[in-house]
């Protein structure tokens, strides 16, 4: 009877209740279609990636992190910051690099430390800095990562890429000189004892006040390329590192240094040896000593310097006795100082020189002469046919 | 016999080996020396890349520097058993007719005079080219031990007196082998070729030449008139024990020569920094 019952329901309810599903799709389509139209936070499309207003919308809050294993991992991202950088300036998307995010919620991360996310991204550069990343991967940082230092840096330890400004000059294709000033401090996040030392040297405390000049780590040690300090390749080759400024005499007039300190290193026994070493073993450890055995490497000072600098003979003795262990008070005048010799200057060697400048021509060239007087009296002999 | 084949001796074996040894060290040590007075230049470069590098290179320099001061010991005993148990001639000293004899040689060859001097057993060019060595010989030992032991050197003189010693080494040395080269090839091998050196002798004809009194000598029988065996016998018993302690001495002299320093360390110490381990960086 059921049946019945329900047969027996007035038409009324029948004609609202289709009447009701009908205006409720009707809604619903409206609806869907006003939605669409409208501006929305979400994807427009399936094949177009979100904008980064998209993702700021949620990142820029501030405070929020992502759990990664028992480690959390701020994932605010301050929008004026991220507006300076070179990527915004550009035009670069989150999800350029964030290739896996494309909508919200974002995939799983199964990553259990922020390092072991980080290191996700280790490729992510080499799409657009190709040659960098070649380059960063000769580096003696990669050979720390390969023999597995998880710490060892990835770009983005030194090019945090939501802030990293423009560092090489539009116009002038050079590293700018805010870039230049900051080097120190970017190597600094790790090699922190480096730069304590480099800070204070006559290169680093220059740089603090803003001369830009001076080398940066960067100098010596190369950018993303960075070698291996400590081979004997690098130590010989030290003098024509150090010489690749203190050569140049635009920059070394401005500062009143002298410009023949490779040329005069290189006249003495020290530099002599080690030129002609290194021309015929390259790479093969040697003795005799280069320019940072006496100077020092991140702690170089002033010569004059009264404390340290070597150009007094007491500190300078110091310097040699690490070769040297037994040299004595005069020995470390044997070094000429980078000097030429002259009458102010060594005058010993000076006059040495000197003597032998006009003694050797003058020997010589009384026997050239002799010589050759007899060469004609023979010839006048022959000739006359007379014996000697 | 006629005056070109007869031979009188002029360099007994062991004086010839002597001068061997000599000329032998001496070449070796312009060769290794010369290249580290002009390191840059390209001869330089191949004499070091067939010699072993700049360290094969002084270990030879030294060697033969070495070998050149037995050499000049052995130079020493022999002239004092000629000049103290035979009583030869000094014929080796200077004297002012050497000067009087190169005066006239010159002269004779731009025509100012008559005749070529009468020369005795050395003639002025030799003794020239003999004293020449000796003062190199002097200046180079000198200035060669400061170098190897600069810090024995230093010990009584002037840190300075090691850069000058450099200097006077390789000005020295560039005087002595050019010397050589043109002061000796032309007196001894290019005027005429002495072969004195080689087989010991000289034909009359060279001697009546180059060396006509000692010839006059010889023929008179007053040169190297030899004392009478108890006499040599006396006086060698004086001579060997002086010799002895001359001999010793100057071993130990050569001796300390190439032992008295260790220079150097053989291997630099590292300039110790200490880096931290890096550490890792958190960033968003």
């Amino acid at each position: 009877m059921h049946q019945r019952i329900k047969l027996r329901t007035p038409h009324i309810w029948t004609v609202s209740l289709l009447l009701g599903l009908g205006l409720f799709a009707f809604a619903l389509a409206v609806l869907t279609t006003n939605a669409q139209a409208a501006p929305s936070l979400q994807p427009a499309a399936q094949d177009e990636k979100p904008n980064n207003d998209f993702c700021l919308a949620c990142h820029q809050e501030e405070g929020i992190d992502k759990t990664l294993g028992s480690e959390s991992l701020p994932v605010t991202i301050n929008p004026t910051e991220f507006g300076l950088s070179v990527h915004s300036e550009e035009g670069i998307l989150c999800v350029d690099c964030h290739v896996d995010i494309s909508d919200y919620p974002h995939p799983d991360v199964k990553s259990k430390s922020v390092r072991d996310f980080q290191l996700t991204f280790a490729d992510s550069c080499k799409e657009c800095h190709e040659d960098q990343y070649t380059a960063a991967h000769d580096s003696v940082h990669q050979t720390a990562m390969d023999e597995g230092n998880e710490n060892a840096p990835l770009c983005a330890d030194c090019h945090n890429p939501h802030t990293q400004p423009r560092i090489i000059g539009e116009t002038s294709g050079q590293l700018t000189i805010a870039a230049r000033r900051d080097v120190p401090a970017t190597c600094a996040k790790c090699h922190t004892d480096a730069f304590e030392i480099y800070k204070n040297s006559v290169h680093g405390s220059a740089l603090a006040d803003g001369n830009t000049d001076v080398p940066t780590c960067t100098d010596c040690h190369g950018v993303h390329s960075i070698g291996d300090p400590t081979t004997d390749s690098f130590r010989n080759n030290t003098p024509a590192l150090c010489a690749d400024c203190h050569d140049n005499e635009e920059l070394m007039n401005k500062y009143g240094l002298s410009t023949e300190v490779l040329e005069t290193y290189v006249a003495d026994f020290h530099g002599t040896t080690t030129t002609l070493f290194e021309q015929q073993f390259p790479g093969q450890p040697i003795n005799t000593a280069v320019c940072s055995d006496c100077h020092g490497i991140h702690d170089i000072a002033s010569t004059k310097n009264a404390e340290t600098g070597i150009a007094m003979q007491e500190n300078l003795l110091l310097k040699c006795q690490r070769c040297h262990p037994d040299a004595t008070a005069n020995f470390s005048a044997a070094w000429m100082g980078h000097y030429q010799p002259s009458p102010e200057h060594y005058p010993i060697v000076y006059y040495v020189d000197l003597f032998y400048k006009f003694f050797i021509p003058a020997v010589l060239g009384g026997m050239i002469l002799f010589i050759l007087t007899d060469i004609y009296r023979r010839i006048v002999n022959r000739v006359k046919g007379a014996k000697h | 016999m006629n005056t070109v084949t007869k031979a009188y001796m002029r360099f007994p074996l062991a004086r010839r080996i002597e001068h061997w040894v000599m000329m032998l060290s001496f070449t070796l040590l312009g060769l290794t020396g010369l290249p580290q007075r002009f390191p840059e230049a390209g001869l330089s470069q191949a004499i070091l890349g067939i010699l072993g590098g700049i360290e094969g290179l002084r270990n030879i320099h030294h060697i033969s520097a070495i070998v050149m001061m037995f050499g000049t010991a052995w130079h020493i005993l022999v002239m004092g058993y000629s000049v103290f148990v035979l009583r030869d001639k000094m014929s080796m000293l200077p004297t002012l007719q050497d000067a009087k004899d190169g005066i006239q040689a010159l002269l004779y060859n731009i025509g100012f005079a008559k005749t070529y001097p009468q020369m005795g057993r050395y003639t002025f060019e030799e003794k020239m080219e003999y004293w020449a060595f000796v003062w190199g010989a002097l200046v180079m030992g000198a200035t060669g031990f400061m170098m190897w032991n600069p810090i024995t050197a230093t010990q009584y003189l002037p840190g300075e007196f090691i850069p000058a010693a450099k200097a006077a080494h390789g000005n020295e040395a560039v005087l002595a082998v050019l010397a050589i080269i043109i002061w000796h090839m032309y007196g001894v091998h290019i005027k005429r070729f002495n072969k004195a050196m080689f087989n010991g002798t000289q034909t009359e004809a060279e001697m009546l030449h180059e060396h006509p009194l000692e010839l006059a000598d010889i023929k008179a029988g007053i040169a190297d008139r030899r004392p009478d065996a108890a006499t040599l016998r006396k006086r060698q018993m004086i001579y060997y024990p002086i010799a002895a302690v001359l001999t010793l001495g100057m071993l130990g002299g050569i001796y300390g020569f190439i032992n008295a320093e260790e220079t150097a360390l053989t291997t630099i110490p590292p300039i110790v920094e200490t880096v931290e381990p890096p550490a890792p960086t958190v960033q968003p």
